[in-house]
């Protein structure tokens, strides 16, 4: 158990949230012009790395808001908080 | 539409607390990110939807409360207000929210039920089973907090000194219920 800090309802534990994945994969702009290979990398792989990680969570039991998380998938620590549509204050670690 | 049937009916007293369905009450849903819905809600109701997270509004009649930047909840104190009132309330907002494009009027009366918990284990009781950290809710008057309780969502409402409403969804309430009633026994 953890605490998200909810950008729009502040410290909850972590059982009101969902998480949504990775974060910030764009959409193909074209993607009648993807193979096959490519279409599935874009739907269905992820990183899915031991460490620093960008992810989407949901305030599901709160506010229900979307917002994006930076974690440390090894030890949980929340490394930042940022609304949808917002730069990561931190590149990578 | 409206027909306020309730699986629970019933009030319960223990010790430093007191258990009870408030029923049939109007509650009412909006959504909006328009500029104008504040100052829309101001007129029809008399108060203003509050900007801060986790709190809420009210006058002797209606409550207003937060649940999301763009969400909030009405429901009104009044048991006896008229089924003719409550159908123009609804009229009133949807004719100058939901018909002009300004945001969603939706009556959720039937979707919630209104339980009030008074007394002095009100926190004592929650706690059994809420994630919720109450320290800053249990003092600050009007306090709103949407969590779960028991693994059923619930939405809070501080009114008073130990004397909170909480909304549960009409098929989790009579489940919530019996929760409510069975750690009781145990505070
Ligand atoms: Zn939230």
């Amino acid at each position: 158990m953890f605490i998200i800090n909810c950008p729009y309802c502040g410290e909850r534990d972590q059982t009101e949230f969902s998480c949504g994945g990775e974060a910030h994969i764009e959409r193909p702009k074209q993607p009648t012009e993807l193979s096959d290979d490519q279409w599935a990398e874009y739907l269905f792989m992820r990183k899915n790395i031991k460490g620093i990680q960008f992810e989407r969570w949901n305030h599901i039991h709160g506010c229900r808001k979307w917002f994006n998380v930076i974690r440390d998938t090894s030890n949980d620590k929340i490394h930042a908080v940022y609304k949808m549509g917002e730069k990561p204050p931190i590149k990578s670690l | 539409m409206l027909s306020f049937n309730s699986p629970i009916n019933e009030e319960k007293k223990y010790n430093d607390l007191n258990i009870i369905e408030v029923e049939p009450i109007i509650k009412i849903n909006l959504r909006s990110n328009k500029r104008e819905f504040s100052t829309k809600i101001g007129k029809i109701l008399s108060i203003l939807p509050p900007n801060e997270a986790n709190t809420s509004s009210g006058n002797e009649k209606f409550n207003l409360l937060w649940l999301s930047p763009d969400e909030w909840l009405i429901y009104s104190n009044d048991k006896e207000m008229s089924l003719d009132d409550q159908t123009n309330l609804e009229d009133k907002l949807f004719n100058e929210i939901s018909k002009l494009n300004q945001g969603a009027v939706t009556n959720v009366s039937d979707h919630w039920v209104m339980i009030n918990l008074n007394g002095n284990k009100v926190y004592d009781l929650l706690s059994k089973s809420c994630p919720y950290n109450f320290n800053d809710f249990k003092n600050k008057k009007g306090s709103v907090a949407q969590t779960i309780v028991n693994h059923i969502n619930v939405i809070l409402h501080h009114k008073q000194e130990n004397n909170l409403n909480l909304f549960v969804r009409r098929s989790f309430s009579e489940d919530l219920w019996l929760w409510i009633n069975d750690s009781a026994r145990f505070i």
